[in-house]
C-alpha cells in the first residue's frame, strides 16, 4: 500500500471453521441471558468463565505444549477471541495474561518463571495486570519514576502505577520501573519486574470509572521487596520489551468490536420496519467493521509468520477504536424514538465507555504518531 | 501478489512513468487522446490482462486485470481500461472478440426489436468518443440481449466528467447485424452495474494510496516556518488519518479482486461503500496539505482528486450500496449478525 507499510492479505485457514462453531456453542450454552452482553472486553469480569474456557484450551492456544498450551496457530486464536468479543463475553479477567503477559514471559522470561506461570495461566487459575502507567506519566511512558534498587537477594521497590485495570482481582503485575536514573538516552535504565499483587505490602485502592464500576486501581509500592528472579527478562532492556508487548496489544479484534453490542441491538430495532435511511447506516457501519476485521486479519497473519508489525498495528487501532466511538453516536441519531429499553440499556452503557476506547492502549494522538513514524515523517 | 502479479506491477509502473506524465493526463483533459498510450497497453497485452486469449485477452487471472486498473490508476491513465476490460469478459462469454481500439460500455435506457433494429440512449458513456465501439445491454422482445455497435454509429452529444474526462451523450436508432447481437442472460443490467462498481472501487484503491504519496512527499518537500512541514504534529496526524483509509480502500479492493470471478455482490457493495467514504476523507486532507498549490491544475494532485470525487459516484454512490449490505444483513436478524459478519470471509 505504501512503503514502510504493508497490510499482507491474510485469509483463515479451512480449518478454523470448526473451531468457530465450537466456540459459538460452548457461548449459547454458557452466556447467562439476563446479563446484557457488551462487547468491550474490559466491561466484563469473571474467573469462573475464564476457568471453563481454559478447560477447553482457550487460553494460551498458540504457546509450547511444554508449558501447558496449544502450539495451536495465530488464526485460530484470532477466530476464538473475536468470537468471545463479539458475544459480549466476559472476559476482562484472563485478557491481559493472555493476549500479552504470556506472550512476554515467553519471549523474555526465564525459564523458572515460565514453569511458575505459564502453566496456571493456562489453566484459567493466574490473571496478570499490566503496571505501566503512573500518576505522572500517561503518554510519556518513558518517565515514569517508580524505581528498583538493588538490594541483597532481590529489588525493592518504591513508586505508585495507576489506572491497574483488575489489580484488586488480578494475581501478578508486570510492573515497569527505573532500575538506574534517568539519563539522556530517555529508554535506557527501566526494567520489568513482576510483582505479587497479593503481596501484604502492596497497597491497592479501587478507582471509579464513568459507569460507576470500580475496575481499574492505583497501586503503592513502599520499599516493596522483590526477589532477584522475578526480574523479567534483562536489567535495563525494559523499554524494548514493554514495546514488544504492543504489537499484541493493539491490532486483535477488541479494538474494533467493542461497540458491536450496540450494532446488533440496533439490527434488532430494525428487523422489522426499518427505513432506508436506518438500513444505510447499518450497511456503512458494517461495511467499515468487514474491513476492519480484513486489517486485522492480515496482521494476526504477519503475527503469525513471526513479524512484528508495530505501525500497521497501531493503524488498526486507531482506525478501529475511531469506529467504535462512531457507532453509538450515529446509531442513536438514527434509532426510532420509541426504541426498546434493551436498545437504550446496551446503547448508554457503550456511551459511558466510550471515552475509554481512544486512551487504553496508547491514545489517539500517540497512535498517529507511531503511524506517522511508519510512513517515514519522524 | 504471485510472481505474474509483481511482473505486472513492475512493467506497468515503469510504463507509465514513462507514458502517462501529468503532462499526458493534461493534454488529454484538453481533448487529445492518449494513442500512443492506448497502443502500448494494448500491445503488451495488459489491457485485457485477465481476457481469455481465445476472446483476445492475454489470459491470466482475472485479479491480472483489477491490478492493470489498480496501478494504472495511481497515474489517473486517460484511457477507457475498465470499460475496455469490461466488454471484453462480456463479448467473452459470447465467443467473440474485442476490436484492438478501445470498447466503452453505455448504461442507459435500450430496446431491441425482433428485426434488430435498435434504439435508446445513455448518458455520461466513459470516454466514447475515442473508443471504436459500444457494448451495451437492450430489452428484446424475449428477453435481454447484449449488442455491439460502432461508435460512428451512434449520434454522440459530447460530455465532461469533474475530471474533465469524456463522459459523453449517445443515442442509437439503427439496425444491427445478427453478429452483433447476443442472448444475454436477465441479469445483464445488474452483472454490468456489479463490474462498474468494482472497478471504480479498485481504481479509486488505487489512485487513494497514489494521493497519500504525493501529500506524504510534499509535506516533506514545503517548508514553513523554517522547517518542512511534515515536522509539525497536526500535518502528521492528518497524515496518520489518511494512512488508515487508505489501508481499508486497499483492503476493501484486494477483497473484490479475490472474489471477482463470482461478482460477490456483498463485497463489491462493501468495497464501493468503503472506498467512496474514504475519498471524502482522503481528498478532504490532500488537499489541506498541499495549500494552493494542490487547488491548481498545475499539481498533479488534481488528476488524483477529481477523478475520485468522480469515481465515487459513478455506479453507484455510497448510499446506494450501503442501503443494499443493510437489506442483506438485516435480512438474517439481530442475532445473527455476527455469523452474517463472519461469513464475510
Ligand atoms: C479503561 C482504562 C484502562 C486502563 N488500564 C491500564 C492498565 O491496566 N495498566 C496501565 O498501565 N495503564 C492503563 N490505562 C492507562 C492508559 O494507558 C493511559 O490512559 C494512556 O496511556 C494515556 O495516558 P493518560 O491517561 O495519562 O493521558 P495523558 O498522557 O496525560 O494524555 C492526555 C491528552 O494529551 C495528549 N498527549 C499527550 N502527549 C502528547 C503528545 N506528545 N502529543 C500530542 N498529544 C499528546 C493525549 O493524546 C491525550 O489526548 C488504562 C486507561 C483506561 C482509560
Amino acid at each position: 500500500m505504501f512503503q514502510g507499510m504493508t497490510f499482507e492479505p491474510g485469509s483463515l485457514p479451512e480449518g478454523t471453521e470448526a473451531l468457530r462453531q465450537e466456540v459459538r456453542a460452548f457461548l449459547a450454552s454458557e452466556l447467562d441471558p439476563d446479563v446484557l452482553p457488551n462487547s468491550d472486553f474490559n466491561a466484563g469480569v469473571s474467573a469462573e468463565f475464564s476457568r471453563k474456557l481454559a478447560e477447553h484450551g482457550w487460553i494460551g492456544m498458540t504457546w509450547p505444549k511444554k508449558y501447558g498450551g496449544g502450539e495451536r496457530s495465530f488464526l485460530e486464536r484470532y477466530v476464538v477471541t473475536e468470537e468471545l468479543i463479539a458475544a459480549g463475553a466476559p472476559v476482562g479477567t484472563h485478557w491481559i495474561a493472555d493476549r500479552q503477559s504470556g506472550p512476554l514471559l515467553l519471549k523474555f522470561g526465564s525459564e523458572e518463571q515460565r514453569q511458575l506461570f505459564l502453566p496456571k495461566i493456562v489453566s484459567g487459575e493466574l490473571f496478570f495486570s499490566i503496571g505501566m502507567s503512573e500518576p505522572d506519566s500517561g503518554s510519556d511512558l518513558a518517565s515514569i519514576r517508580t524505581t528498583a534498587t538493588k538490594t541483597d537477594g532481590g529489588w525493592l521497590l518504591n513508586g505508585s502505577k495507576i489506572w491497574t485495570s483488575f489489580a484488586h482481582t488480578n494475581h501478578y503485575m508486570v510492573t515497569l520501573v527505573r532500575t538506574q536514573p534517568p539519563s539522556e538516552n530517555r529508554h535506557a535504565g527501566m526494567s520489568q519486574i513482576v510483582v505479587d499483587l497479593k503481596d501484604e505490602n502492596v497497597e491497592i485502592t479501587g478507582i471509579k470509572n464513568l459507569s460507576g464500576e470500580s475496575d481499574f486501581n492505583q497501586v503503592f509500592f513502599d520499599d516493596l521487596f522483590v526477589p532477584d528472579n522475578m526480574l523479567l527478562g534483562e536489567e535495563g532492556n525494559g523499554w524494548e520489551q514493554v514495546m514488544s508487548e504492543l504489537g499484541y496489544e493493539r491490532s486483535g479484534p477488541e479494538r474494533f468490536l467493542s461497540a458491536f453490542r450496540v450494532l446488533v441491538e440496533f439490527t434488532r430495532e430494525i428487523e422489522e420496519n426499518g427505513t432506508d435511511e436506518q438500513l444505510a447506516l447499518l450497511g456503512r457501519l458494517s461495511a467499515h467493521l468487514v474491513t476492519l476485521r480484513r486489517m486485522s486479519i492480515s496482521v494476526a497473519t504477519m503475527l503469525e509468520s513471526g513479524k512484528l508489525p508495530l505501525s500497521e498495528a497501531a493503524l488498526i487501532k486507531d482506525v478501529g477504536t475511531t469506529f467504535e466511538q462512531l457507532v453509538p453516536e450515529v446509531v442513536r441519531q438514527a434509532a426510532n424514538p420509541n426504541a426498546s429499553k434493551r436498545f437504550i440499556d446496551t446503547l448508554n452503557e457503550c456511551i459511558l465507555h466510550a471515552p475509554s476506547f481512544t486512551l487504553r492502549g496508547g491514545t489517539r494522538e500517540i497512535l498517529k504518531g507511531v503511524i506517522a513514524r511508519g510512513l517515514g515523517l519522524r | 501478489m504471485n510472481e505474474q502479479q509483481q511482473l505486472i506491477k513492475d512493467t506497468l509502473s515503469r510504463l507509465l512513468t514513462d507514458l502517462c506524465t501529468p503532462q499526458e493526463v493534461d493534454a488529454a483533459e484538453n481533448g487529445e487522446w492518449a494513442g500512443n498510450l492506448w497502443q502500448t497497453l494494448n500491445e503488451t497485452g495488459l489491457a485485457l490482462a485477465g481476457v481469455p486469449e481465445t476472446a483476445g485477452g492475454s489470459g491470466g487471472d482475472l485479479e491480472d486485470s483489477l491490478l492493470v486498473l489498480h496501478e494504472a490508476a495511481r497515474f489517473s491513465a486517460p484511457v477507457p481500461l475498465a470499460e475496455h476490460f469490461i466488454a471484453g469478459l462480456l463479448l467473452a462469454e459470447q465467443g467473440a472478440v474485442v476490436g484492438d481500439a478501445p470498447t466503452t460500455i453505455a448504461v442507459g435506457d435500450f430496446e431491441i426489436d425482433d428485426a434488430l433494429n435498435l434504439s435508446g440512449s445513455a448518458e455520461n458513456v466513459a470516454f466514447a468518443r475515442w473508443c471504436g465501439e459500444i457494448v451495451l445491454a437492450a430489452r428484446g422482445t424475449a428477453g435481454m440481449k447484449l449488442c455491439r455497435i460502432a461508435v460512428a454509429e451512434t449520434d454522440l452529444t459530447p460530455g465532461l466528467s469533474v475530471a474533465g474526462e469524456p463522459r459523453d451523450t449517445i443515442s442509437v436508432s439503427r439496425q444491427l447485424d445478427a453478429a452483433n447481437v447476443f442472448d444475454a442472460g436477465d441479469d445483464i443490467e445488474h452483472r454490468i452495474r456489479l463490474m462498474g462498481a468494482a472497478t471504480r472501487s479498485v481504481m479509486m484503491a488505487g489512485a487513494l494510496e497514489s494521493t497519500l504519496e504525493m501529500s506524504v512527499q510534499y509535506s516533506q518537500e514545503r517548508s514553513q516556518f523554517g522547517r518542512s512541514i511534515s515536522k509539525f504534529q497536526a500535518i502528521q496526524h492528518q497524515l496518520a488519518v489518511m494512512a488508515g483509509e487508505v489501508a481499508a480502500s486497499t483492503l476493501a479492493a484486494d477483497c473484490i479482486k479475490e472474489s471477482f470471478a463470482s461478482l460477490n455482490e456483498v463485497d463489491i457493495a462493501i468495497g464501493k461503500a468503503r472506498t467512496g467514504e474514504a475519498v471524502s476523507v482522503c481528498t478532504d486532507l490532500a488537499h489541506g496539505i498541499h495549500g494552493a498549490m494542490g487547488y491548481t491544475l498545475e499539481h498533479s494532485l488534481n488528476h488524483r482528486t477529481r477523478r475520485l470525487w468522480c469515481w465515487r459516484d459513478e455506479y453507484g454512490a455510497e448510499k446506494e450500496w450501503q442501503l443494499l449490505i443493510g437489506q442483506k444483513f438485516v435480512a438474517g436478524g439481530a442475532d445473527n449478525l455476527w455469523a452474517t459478519i463472519t461469513d464475510q470471509s
